[in-house]
């Protein structure tokens, strides 16, 4: 460590400058060639810095993810999994299935689609006229039509589509992607969840926990205004130029001591860690400052309305942030402000409830990919779209629909997946999954694999034995992934 | 469904088209090899049996297995083709030729020309597993062996051994750290708290040859020794004050538990009786609330708001992190990976875990009245007493109401769409099976607002309601104080345990029901008796095995230890009683071996066994093995006293040596430290670094116990939750306690402490990961909490003859250097005090044992 290469301030300075410019891992790996990071960041990405970028297993179709989890579960047979028979049956029970378990009270009649679906697209796929701007992608995306969940009840449907696992403890899929490839910026976190304005999705935090990996890889939460992240800024009292000089003298005095503890790699990767962190805050303001894009992508995603306006910020957040090479933007829709009517939990009133939330996030959703697939970025970035589980087809109080684990539809755009195929299907009532059932552990599988991950090979030492986020679960869906 | 099966398909449809299939040539072998040892004579799991063709359209329980003529609606066929999940047979799939006959066979009608088979022919997958030979064999299932001090002129027999490994390797010692750095790292060791100006003069003016003793034994006799060892137990027991999971309830006793840990730890409570008190506190002879708040130790786990009763799935969820955390906590071994299949690496029997499933199955959640029994019962009697009475009163309210009810429903009704209305007006014997469904929806969820009735009944009624009500509320208000009780455990029968306050119906199970039903607690005359458990044949909660008799891990069982002693009243089991017998057994292997590890490793950073928590074949070898023995037997003939345990390895050698000898052979040669050449440097845990600030600052409240404390949370981090508590206080003294009261909210965790490596707190944890990542940083130059305790500090030094001088002799236990003094009078020229306090609370030496 030559006495140059430590000079806090020309670094700093040029960290600082370039972070808006050239994101993600080409600058770092431009710095690591110029020599310019050789102690602030390969050092420590060598010894400590869980974030330091990681060789996929093979080459990946993805390098980034953006969630959108519409928090509260959709209703496929509403939206995107049309069944005739529930007119033909309406009003009469759903028989010969067994025992219908709903979450609340008792079972009611099958009811029939509360909204009307039209075929769209060169493939002629079916889409509810509540998403007539998904709707003109469905070319562009998979649907999913037999997807399974591994609870009825929120909270543990919300942990298992996070970790495979429905009880709290367990990393989630954020965590073990970031886990396995690293960061792309070290600018930036690399792992943020955003979401809704009504308040945080069902499960808490606990959704994007890293459960018993290391906390570093946990998300960063966003927030959609202001400050994104907590302790981003000095107080006022301090001020910029206050905290300039604070940093400077704590460089200075930990620089000093080093001295004592000569190849120490963790004091020098916390010494790092505070310049890191000076540069996350130039950074990340930045990233999340949507006004600074033209005014026809502000209208793309919706900005300029109230109704789609706080989802078209989350939407255009999640497209900077990758862009600026996060590699796992969480968005959820749906917050636990009032249950019943924040979030997709529709048992109270089908086409209020999902007729307002569709208006609220359809058109951003949309305005999403064109905007990526305009940038040319839609081909190495995966967006998918689904809830924690399906809804039922049998009413509850004749206007409302109860959960359904048994089935949902969900869908997979970009990562050079094959737009407007259909796989799995559910069964006539769209009760359960019929053709091709999904379990999350498949879902997780077919994520890792677009991102040139192998799932039974990502594993994580915990409790006596290799952890995987598929357990000993989990098979590609060969429509989707490379096999 | 994999690209492979779906090929399978495609292929199966060809392939077989021929002739037609015959069952006894060409499906029964299958059956025979793959089907019958699950679903045959033995054992029919999901309740499903496969040996006659009547059995199989019958059907287990997920329905009909077979429909002749229709392969797609067989579940028989869908699950060996993939189509459902899991994959059948369970332990390999079926050749693409055999999935291809099963189907032909269904389609064309699934002729059956063969008898059921005889039960001997096939053998269901044993619950038997004999352990190999040479199980024992490895070090950890051996009993620890008294190894002789080696004589090498260590004086200090840690020393002595350390210096075996050392000298083998060609590595030399650091030299002794000097007495200032010495008296910061037995502070924030032994207190988690940095020494006082004052306290560190009086190490360095004691003369006497004691002086490291004396040092040693005050810390050792303070109460703040009990806050920061106390702490580290609860990351093993997964201590939290709320349940997690959806609601995230508060557990409004919890802390009796956490305040049980830290007096145990600071009246030197024998490890020993300490394990005895927490899984069997209600079984000893010597029984009292302290006993009974100890218990608290198996009520630990989170918790979902669905009543186990219901929910049998969730009942085994929380006794396998039960026996996750009595394996890996007290043995050090994973045991719980014996749930489903027998040990994949250690000599540990799927029946293992069944016989500890077993032993812990009685327990049931209950709160300890912590006052006599008859005060107690007093206090449940006027309850029950009260609740009498209201119930008759709100009977005769409903009664009074109900006419004014049936007037104003059907207004109520008219809200609700055309279909649900036809259906209610409807007569209840001509409703359509649809109708019926929609009625009893509605007519069950529909209520009436009181101030509704209160419009159209008759003044007469309403006074009656009124009085009614007052009378209401004035037995509410004749309710007796409440009691104090502890959160702990107790044997009972789950499958009665009423419900409790948050305890939730399950998903489609109907309403709540609040009263008791059948008694969940052991109250007759004679003997309790533990409802029966089962061997879960691949861990699934629906194909029990035989029923289990409580046992423990076998590999370190030695004799026959007792597996159950019931107290002379037998009013428990005996078997948690007969568990803690055995762990603290002088036979036992593990128990002392392991926590002599995890005290070892908190005092030098690194484990003997670096894996605490795994002892087993995939965890890493001692690096001493015979220390680690020596260690064991010496803690326990010194009574499981762990303060004599600390006395003992913080005299040795090895606890003083300097951590900054940079000996270039000693780093090239052994640059991880494993032969403890040097002391190793160790960033503070989350709640030190807290405690550090508050108590350097001058600001930190000492009171002790009680109700957890909750510091101010921003906005939008409460936003983040919605259920449970976070009573929101004031950032002032109240709050400023030491951190292992701030209430421990699973859902939530405390964002200062999660963002300096907090572990998952619900799991038991061992050891802490320490992360380097740049919010780290954030926190503590950003946050107001940290500013303002700078502030505080900068206050704290203003005065003094110089505030430098004085500042880093409370920060860090020694005056600054001279540059370092220049450096900082430089700083003050063109910043203010609390700028650099603030600057000192960030530096890498303050965050550090060294």
């Amino acid at each position: 460590m030559s006495a140059d290469s430590r000079n806090f301030k020309s670094r700093r300075q040029f960290m600082f400058e370039s972070c808006g410019g050239i994101g993600g891992l080409g600058l770092l790996s431009l710095l690591q060639q110029e020599g310019l990071l050789a102690d602030s960041c390969s050092a420590n990405s060598n010894a400590s810095s869980p974030y330091s970028p990681k060789k996929p297993h093979f080459p990946p179709r993805a390098k980034r993810v953006i969630s959108l989890f519409m928090s509260g579960g959709v209703s496929h047979v509403d939206t995107f999994d049309p069944k005739p028979a529930l007119s033909k049956y309406a009003g009469q029970p759903l028989t010969g299935k067994g025992e219908i378990v709903v979450r609340q009270g008792n079972p009611g009649p099958l009811m029939p689609a509360i909204f009307s679906f039209k075929k769209y697209g060169q493939c002629g796929m079916d889409v509810s006229e509540i998403f007539p701007k998904i709707a003109e992608h469905v070319d562009d995306f998979a649907l999913l039509r037999s997807v399974t969940s591994l609870s009825n009840d929120h909270v543990q449907a919300h942990y298992g589509l996070s970790s495979g696992v429905i009880r709290m403890g367990y990393p989630s899929l954020g965590s073990w992607v970031t886990y396995g490839l690293g960061a792309e910026s070290q600018n930036l976190p690399a792992f943020v969840v955003i979401y809704d304005m009504h308040g945080g999705p069902f499960g808490g935090p606990a959704d994007w926990s890293a459960g018993f990996m290391p906390a570093a890889y946990q998300a960063t939460v966003f927030r959609a205004a202001g400050d994104p992240i907590i302790d981003l800024h000095p107080p006022k009292e301090v001020g910029a130029s206050g905290q300039r000089a604070r940093l400077d003298l704590l460089g200075k005095l930990n620089e000093m001591d080093a001295a004592n503890y000569p190849g120490n790699s963790e004091l020098s990767a916390r010494i790092s860690s505070y310049e890191l962190a000076y540069r996350m805050q130039g950074c990340a303001p930045e990233a999340v400052d949507v006004s600074r894009e033209s005014e026809p992508t502000k209208k793309l995603y919706g900005l300029d309305n109230p109704t789609t306006e706080p989802f078209a910020r989350q939407c255009l957040m999640a497209r900077r942030l990758v862009e600026r090479g996060v590699r796992f933007v969480q968005l959820y829709h749906g917050g636990l402000g009032v249950q019943n009517v924040d979030t997709w939990d529709a048992h109270a009133d089908v086409r209020e409830n999902h007729g307002r939330h569709a208006a609220e996030v359809d058109k951003p959703i949309a305005g999403l990919l064109t905007d990526l697939k305009a940038r040319g970025m839609l081909d190495d970035t995966l967006v998918i779209w689904h809830g924690e589980f399906g809804r039922m087809p049998i009413s509850q109080r004749g206007v409302g629909r109860d959960h359904n684990p048994g089935t949902m539809s969900m869908w997979m755009a970009g990562a050079k997946i094959k737009g407007g195929q259909i796989i799995g299907s559910s069964d006539e009532f769209g009760y359960k999954a019929e053709e091709q059932p999904i379990s999350v552990h498949d879902l997780h599988a077919t994520i890792l694999n677009l991102l040139g991950l192998d799932h039974t090979k990502l594993t994580y030492y915990f409790n006596g034995r290799n952890m995987r986020l598929t357990d000993v679960y989990g098979e590609l869906i060969p429509q989707i992934a490379t096999v | 469904m994999s690209l492979r099966s779906l090929i399978l398909l495609l292929t199966a449809q060809v392939s077989f088209a021929a002739g037609p299939i015959s069952f006894s040539k060409d499906i029964q072998p299958i059956f025979e090899t793959s089907c019958w040892k699950c679903h045959g004579a033995s054992l029919q799991m999901s309740k499903l049996d496969l040996r006659t063709r009547d059995s199989a359209i019958a059907g287990g329980e997920h329905g009909t297995a077979l429909v002749p003529g229709k392969s797609s609606e067989s579940r028989l066929f869908r699950h060996v083709a993939g189509q459902l999940k899991p994959l059948m047979p369970m332990d390999g799939k079926l050749t693409v030729d055999q999935i291809a006959a099963i189907k032909q066979w269904i389609d064309e009608g699934a002729k059956w020309d063969a008898t059921a088979p005889t039960t001997t022919k096939v053998s269901g997958p044993s619950e038997d597993m004999q352990l190999p030979p040479d199980a024992r064999k490895m070090w950890a299932y051996q009993k620890p062996v008294r190894h002789v001090v080696p004589k090498n002129g260590e004086a200090h027999p840690i020393d002595a051994f350390l210096a075996e490994t050392r000298n083998a390797a060609g590595l030399k010692a650091a030299p002794q750290a000097d007495k200032l750095t010495l008296v910061r790292r037995a502070y924030l060791d032994l207190i988690g708290l940095p020494p006082t100006p004052e306290e560190t003069t009086r190490f360095l003016s004691d003369k006497s040859p004691q002086a490291w003793e004396n040092l040693i034994d005050r810390l050792l006799a303070s109460e703040r020794y009990g806050e920061r060892w106390g702490r580290h137990w609860l990351d093993v027991a997964r201590y939290a004050d709320s349940n997690g999971y959806e609601h995230d309830f508060d557990r409004p006793n919890s802390w009796r538990y956490r305040d049980y840990v830290i007096h145990a730890f600071n009246t030197d409570k024998p490890y020993n009786v300490f394990l005895k008190e927490q899984l069997a506190g209600d079984e000893l002879e010597w029984v009292n609330y302290e006993t009974l708040t100890a218990t608290g130790f198996l009520r630990q786990h989170a918790k979902v708001g669905f009543r186990e009763k219901d929910n049998p799935e969730f009942r085994y969820e929380y006794l396998d992190d039960m026996i996750a955390t009595v394996s890996r906590g007290i043995l050090g071994l994973t045991v719980q990976c014996a749930r489903c299949h027998n040990h994949k690496f250690d000599p540990i029997a799927q029946k293992d875990y069944y016989k500890l499933q077993a032993t812990l199955w009685g327990a049931v959640e209950v709160d300890h009245p912590l006052v006599p029994r008859d005060q107690a019962e007093a206090f449940q009697k006027a309850n029950a007493a009260i609740d009498a009475k209201i119930k008759a009163v709100k009977l005769e309210l409903a009664n009074l109401e109900q006419p004014y009810k049936d007037k104003l429903l059907p207004a109520k009704y008219a809200v609700f769409p055309k279909n649900i209305q036809e259906a209610i007006a409807t007569p209840e014997d001509k409703r359509t099976p649809g109708q019926a469904l929609l009625a009893s929806q509605v007519i069950r969820t529909v209520t009436v607002p009181s101030e509704e009735i209160q419009k159209i009944a008759t003044p007469e009624d309403n006074a009656a309601r009124k009085k009614l009500n007052a009378q209401i509320r004035e037995l509410e208000k004749q309710r007796p104080a409440p009691i104090p009780v502890a959160e702990g455990i107790t044997d009972g029968d789950y499958r009665f345990t009423p419900d409790g306050p948050g305890d939730e119906p399950a998903p489609g199970k109907g309403v709540k029901r609040a009263a008791i039903e059948g008694s969940y607690l052991f109250q007759g005359s004679g003997c309790y008796q533990a409802p029966p458990s089962y061997f879960l044949i691949r861990g699934d909660v629906n194909s029990h095995g035989s029923e289990m008799q409580p046992g423990f891990v076998s590999v370190v069982t030695y004799g026959n230890p007792p597996t159950a002693l019931p107290p002379p009243d037998c009013h428990t089991s005996g078997r948690r009683l007969a568990l803690a017998e055995w762990l603290i057994s002088p036979d036992n292997p593990l128990t002392a071996r392991v926590f002599v590890n995890r005290v070892w490793q908190n005092h030098f950073g690194r484990g003997i066994v670096a894996t605490v928590d795994n002892f087993g074949k995939m965890g890493e070898k001692p690096t001493h093995p015979e220390l680690l023995d020596w260690l064991a037997l010496e803690f326990q003939n010194r009574g499981w006293s762990v303060k004599q345990l600390h006395r003992l390895i913080m005299t040795s050698k090895a606890y003083q040596m300097s951590s900054q000898f940079a000996d270039a052979n000693a780093l090239a040669k052994d640059p991880n430290d494993l032969n403890l050449w040097r002391f190793r440097i160790q960033r503070l845990d989350a709640e030190a670094i807290r405690d550090n600030i508050l108590s350097v600052s001058g600001a930190l409240n000492l009171e002790m116990g009680g109700e957890p404390v909750f510091p101010k949370l921003p906005e939008e981090v409460l936003g983040s939750m919605k259920y449970g508590i976070w009573n929101d206080q004031e950032d002032g003294p109240q709050t400023w306690r030491r951190s292992v009261y701030v209430y421990r909210k699973r859902g939530l965790p405390f964002p200062m402490f999660e963002v300096f490596d907090l572990p998952d707190q619900n799991i038991s944890c061992g050891v802490r990961n320490i992360s380097t990542v740049p919010t780290q940083a954030l926190t503590l130059m950003n946050d107001a909490f940290v500013i303002k305790q700078a502030k505080i500090f900068a206050d704290r030094v203003r005065s003094a003859a110089d505030p430098i001088d004085a500042a880093y002799r409370l920060a860090l236990a020694r005056p600054p250097t001279s540059e370092e003094h220049q450096v900082a009078e430089t700083f003050l020229k063109s910043n203010a005090l609390d700028a650099l306090t603030h600057v000192i609370l960030n530096l890498n030496e303050f965050l550090y044992v060294r």
